[in-house]
């Protein structure tokens, strides 16, 4: 234990950690993100004996399925847990609890909330004049959060083992998701109208019209039919038909 | 559109990146289309047409939630290629244009990477004995073969796109008049839109947070017509 506890340790997790950014490289419908998760999880199982290693790496590469960030926290959890001696069933098990809890959070945390924020500020960002600078922003300050988050996930999971479900509840996931729902309803709010003016600056007065009407139209069509509809199709449809249109009328 | 082959060179190898960065490695999204569409401006020299082309796509982006093994399309080598599209037609007309040919490119992006993971699938199957057999190098080998050809994916994908884009002119810009091209615009950006407050709704849902996105829709609203 106190191997992996020291410098030794320190340097498998980091190996691990930069896996880690690598952990969807594999993904498939049989085992999802299971062989990039037995990747990751590899310089944290070097210590074992060798009757243990082979075992331990086998299973860290079947199914798994979580948001890619957050995935850290499993296999810090299941390497722990492989040190402490746990049985391959407890390990199977803990993974497959961590699967839907780490999916939702990291889906709400980041997919719905930091992602869709800063982007949101971003546009909103663009369109008030701040150009490129608000792109170079964007990068920066999302991946601040996204590094931060992939090697707290990492480090707790190392540190509470089959505990692991204690990081789940630290405060400051909870607070940050409580925060974040609010803050990205504002921010791509607001950047709507401002991009809407933004991206239709160089239309005339009958083209800003017309966008409003086939906005509306569409956000109405998408609203109502959205178990047919997405965003890709129609738009395909309404630039076909514009097309068609554009060509026809002199 | 003519391009010097070390700026086609240079948008292939940005669409690639970001490509791999939608999935597969590091997701520091570069991925996102107001990246994506900002690097491929500044690589033509355009960056006004990336950052518009950017919120376009940004917008449509919105309409996806990335969880599980959900099918989206793929935007980021799409604005690459839209945004050449749009670089090399003017003003409006390359708004539209470029948007109807990155439109095309993100359906076949999210085509190709349903076909990828059903490939990873079969190879994983395959190698499933050596998996099970605890061979660290067996599984970084199943792993780093993914990651390959998710990158010739993405190069093929950009490809594609620049194939496209480079089409475009010749095949719609000279048949479209003025207001064709208006027309075209104006309906990938209304679209777009559509979309993006589509997409953003879903996400809100019906508790605490449509007031919030109400209020935001409201300052948004404000500011635009202080600033006109």
């Amino acid at each position: 234990m106190a191997a992996v506890n020291g410098a030794r340790g320190k340097g498998a997790l980091a190996r691990a950690l930069l896996r880690l950014f690598a952990v969807q490289g594999s993904y498939n419908y049989e085992r999802m993100l299971g062989v990039g998760v037995g990747v990751a999880e590899e310089p944290l199982l070097r210590d074992l004996d060798a009757t243990r290693y082979g075992p331990a790496v086998a299973r860290g590469g079947h199914f798994f399925n979580a948001h890619p960030y957050l995935a850290g926290l499993a296999i810090g959890a299941a390497a722990r847990a492989e040190h402490d001696g746990a049985s391959p069933d407890q390990i199977e098990r803990l993974r497959e609890a961590l699967c839907g809890p780490l999916g939702s959070l990291g889906d709400r945390l980041v997919w719905a909330g930091w992602l869709p924020f800063l982007s949101g500020l971003t546009m909103a960002a663009i369109a008030l004049g701040a150009g490129w600078i608000a792109v170079a922003a964007f990068l920066c300050v999302y991946n601040i959060g996204h590094v931060a988050l992939r090697w707290w996930a990492l480090k707790a999971g190392w540190t509470h083992g089959t505990r692991v479900s204690v990081a789940l509840h630290h405060p400051m996931l909870q607070k940050a998701g409580a925060v974040l729902g609010p803050a990205m309803a504002f921010a791509v709010g607001a950047a709507l109208p401002l991009t809407a003016a933004f991206l239709s600056g160089p239309f005339d007065a009958w083209a800003r019209i017309a966008l409003a009407i086939v906005a509306a139209l569409s956000f109405i069509l998408l609203r109502l039919r959205g178990d047919r509809v997405n965003g890709l199709r129609l738009s395909l449809a309404v630039a076909a038909l514009a097309l068609v249109a554009g060509v026809l009328w002199p | 559109m003519i391009l010097p082959v070390e700026v086609l060179l240079a948008l292939v190898v940005w669409g690639t990146f970001v490509g791999v960065d939608l999935v597969s490695l590091p997701q520091m999204m570069i991925a996102r289309p107001l990246v994506a569409g900002t690097v491929a401006g500044a690589i033509l020299g355009d960056i006004p047409t990336g950052l518009k082309l950017g919120i376009v796509f940004e917008l449509l982006q919105y309409d996806i939630l990335p969880v599980g093994a959900v099918r989206y399309p793929e935007y980021g080598p799409a604005t690459v290629a839209a945004v050449a599209t749009a670089h090399a037609s003017a003003g409006v007309l390359g708004l539209g244009l470029g948007a109807l040919v990155g439109l095309v490119t993100g359906l076949t992006g999210g085509l190709t990477i349903n076909l990828l993971r059903r490939i990873n699938s079969r190879i994983v199957h395959a190698a499933a004995a050596q998996l099970e057999s605890g061979d660290p190098g067996a599984l970084v080998r199943v792993h780093v073969g993914g990651l390959l050809r998710d990158a010739v994916r993405a190069a093929l994908v950009t490809m594609v796109g620049l194939v496209l884009a480079w089409l475009a002119r010749p095949l719609l810009a000279n048949a479209l008049t003025v207001r064709g091209a208006v027309i075209l615009a104006v309906a990938a950006v209304a679209t777009a839109l559509a979309a993006g407050a589509a997409g953003t709704l879903r996400l809100v849902g019906r508790g605490p947070n449509l007031a919030w996105f109400a209020a935001g829709l409201g300052g948004g609203l404000v500011a635009t017509l202080w600033l006109r």
